[in-house]
């Protein structure tokens, strides 16, 4: 008996425009969620066309009456402003140093975290409590607590070693945000990270040391690529979140001395609600809002490359 | 290359608890190629993870090449290990995780070329040096986890239940194929399985464990053939050995309602053990089948319930009638007609069955 083998039918992806999973199908699913995007659109792009409009004008509110279309010249001023060029650099110290200390430290932890010892879970507890608490509050707690020259806590320390003198917000402001900005987020680094080395599998440890690579070749050489991608998305969030600090800078130094540890969108808000220069600072926003899209394109790109399954 | 030692070795995971593994005592050749076998949690695993360095060793000794193991690190252990779910590096490259134990080891790197390019080349994977795990069939997987393991030129091959994760198709002949790579390399090799075929077939000897403890450490025929006690004789072959615990008589042993002569050499042994009652086991091989036409005279009456037809031969699988309607696995020649009801009569066929004690359960 012969048995011929039929030949399988040519393979058509599906016409995109009919069945389910078609356009209009697609539109007809979406619709119960158009009031919310409305909404969305609404509360979150028309200020920011708003702001445009206004960074095309000279708008002080001290000066009333004076208000005109100026064309791109708020943007001009802008650019040659060298005290917003500062800003802009201590906008980025502030964030990158903060976001990476916090993880080397957050990363510690949770090294230390990720074996069993006496009082785990209470230790851990104890590491997330800075994250829990309100900026503010953690603000003023370094402020007031720790820095102050006369009755802070690092001074006292200091004192039996010759050296209980130092203003320390005067003398290092940007440090001294920095170093509170880090104290509140290193629990979150840690956070992910423990979550990061508890998902590892054991095996491929085993064999890693089995294969022969001690401690550390196994942290280079397994942990860490496996942690990479927690890293990443610790760094891009922290990163998102701390390039809008607010409450710290506020709370510690009101930007001073000067603009030493003013960022952007503290600058921002001291030209319009201190200087009341509504155009200058509707320009710096524009600016400020190009710029965060550029980078947190690019990073968001790079977290959705290493949760996509690039490695799994 | 190295003979393998264990030495009343003992794993006890909680103080006070039963050992996962029990003053286990085995003498491994050079060379050689032992199988641990046994049901799930007779420390098995646990015993190999002990020689890998994986488990403390709690009392007793493991001695690769003769030096004691005890305190020593896995990674100077000179041991290769292949695991269960092969345990491979996700963001390595097939090449860079074969290439791994040798870059550990600070082997020249076009030395490690030169090694991974051999292996990969007996093993069939040339040409996914540069892939990453996720982008190989489990197949695929299983073979870089072995390259990985001979790249190393290792003392010892550990691997635990390395071919549970591939179809039944590839097992077998997966499984040949380590057998026969084992030979050629002739590295020493500890292999763990609960899979009987694979233990009967690929190991120079076979250690069965149950409970953490010893039961037997011999060639796999001799465990067919000589079980040392009713747990080795039930646990090796399939369909298991017919066990009964029966009288002794003047001629044999009461077996339901007829009395069972045995071969005159085989009665000898059971009065010499000076038993009343004796564990009788009986392989289905060991029987012959007889009709109600009388051929069978003399055997054990039965009644089929279930008849399995697997072309060459048959298993009936059927009821002595005695009171507890005790069951039987007959094997009997393929297509002879059996039937679900049919009556039969059994006669054992050989001199060769097994008698154990019913107090231990030890071979008499
Ligand atoms: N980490 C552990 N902590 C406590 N007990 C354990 C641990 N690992 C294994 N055991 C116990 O030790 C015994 C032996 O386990 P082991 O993993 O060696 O069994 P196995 O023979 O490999 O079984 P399987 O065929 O299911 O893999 C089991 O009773 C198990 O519960
Ligand atoms: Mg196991």
């Amino acid at each position: 008996m012969t048995v011929t083998a039929e030949r399988p039918a040519e393979v058509t992806p599906r016409r995109p425009d009919r069945g389910p999973g078609s356009r209009a199908d697609g539109w007809i699913r979406r619709a119960p969620l158009l009031p919310a995007l409305i909404f969305t659109i609404i509360i979150t792009q028309l200020p920011f066309l708003f702001t445009i409009y206004y960074s095309l004008q000279s708008w002080n509110l001290v000066r009333p009456g004076s208000r005109q279309f100026v064309g791109l010249d708020n943007y001009v001023k802008v650019f040659t402003d060298s005290q917003f060029r500062q800003v802009a650099l201590n906008t980025v110290l502030l964030t990158a140093g903060a976001v990476i200390f916090s993880m080397i430290l957050g990363l510690l932890f949770a090294l230390l975290l990720d074996r069993a010892f006496f009082g785990r879970g209470f230790i851990r507890t104890l590491l997330i409590t800075p994250f829990l608490i309100t900026p503010v509050a953690a603000a003023l707690l370094w402020k007031t607590v720790l820095f102050d020259p006369t009755y802070g806590l690092i001074n006292f320390v200091l004192s039996p070693f010759g050296a209980g003198q130092t203003d320390w917000i005067s003398t290092f402001p940007l440090t001294s945000v920095m170093i509170a900005l880090v104290w509140q987020w290193a629990p979150f680094m840690m956070l992910l990270t423990l979550a990061g080395l508890q998902s590892q599998p054991h095996d491929v440890l085993e064999a890693a040391r089995v294969d022969g690579a001690g401690t550390f070749a196994v942290f280079r050489e397994v942990t860490i690529p496996h942690l990479r991608r927690f890293i990443e998305l610790g760094l891009v969030l922290g990163a998102i979140y701390l390039v809008n600090t607010f409450d710290a800078i506020y709370m510690m130094t009101q930007g001073g001395p000067g603009t030493a540890s003013a960022n952007l969108p503290f600058y921002i808000y001291q030209r319009a609600f201190l200087g009341f220069d509504i155009g200058q600072s509707a320009a710096m926003g524009v600016v400020v809002v190009v710029a965060t899209i550029i980078v947190s394109t690019f990073a968001l790109r790079l977290i959705f490359r290493s949760f996509s399954g690039e490695e799994s | 290359m190295a003979e393998v030692e264990f030495d009343q070795a003992s794993r006890i995971y909680t103080p006070g608890a039963k050992p996962a593994v029990n003053r286990l005592d085995l003498i491994i050749d050079d060379g050689e190629f032992v199988v641990l076998v046994g049901p799930s949690g007779s420390g098995k695993s646990t015993a190999l993870r002990m020689l890998a360095g994986l488990e403390e060793i709690d009392a007793g000794q493991i001695r690769i090449g003769g030096k004691n193991m005890v305190g020593v690190a896995s990674r100077d252990r000179d041991i290769a290990m292949v695991f269960q779910n092969y345990a491979l590096y996700p963001n390595k490259t097939v090449g860079e995780n074969m290439a791994f134990p040798l870059k550990m080891r600070g082997v020249d790197k076009a030395v490690q070329q030169e090694k991974v390019k051999a292996a990969a080349d007996i093993l069939g994977l040339t040409d996914y040096l540069d892939r990453k795990p996720r982008a190989l069939s489990g197949g695929q997987r299983q073979r870089v986890a072995m390259g990985r393991a001979i790249v190393r030129e290792p003392q010892v091959f550990l691997m635990d239940e390395p071919l549970s994760n591939l179809d039944a198709k590839m097992r077998v002949s997966t499984r040949t194929e380590i057998a026969a790579m084992q030979r050629r390399l002739g590295v020493t090799t500890v292999y763990v399985t609960h899979d009987q075929v694979e233990a009967m077939t690929m190991g120079d000897r076979v250690a069965l464990l149950k409970d953490g403890a010893l039961q037997q450490f011999a060639t796999p025929a001799e465990l067919y053939d000589k079980p040392a006690n009713v747990f080795v004789a039930g646990f090796i072959g399939s369909p298991a050995m017919n066990l009964f615990t029966l009288p002794v008589g003047a001629e044999g042993v009461r077996i339901g309602s007829s009395d069972l002569a045995l071969p005159g050499s085989l009665h000898s042994r059971i009065s010499s053990a000076g038993q009343d009652t004796i564990t009788l086991g009986i392989r289905p091989e060991q029987w012959a089948v007889g009709g109600d036409n009388g051929d069978g005279a003399g055997g054990v009456k039965a009644q089929v319930d279930v008849v399995e037809e697997l072309g060459s031969d048959a298993f009936l699988y059927a009821h002595l009638d005695d009171e507890k309607q005790t069951p039987v696995v007959v094997r009997s020649a393929g297509r002879s007609g059996a039937r679900r009801g049919d009556q039969i009569a059994l006669t054992p066929t050989s001199e060769d069955l097994h008698l154990f004690s019913p107090e231990t359960g030890e071979r008499l």
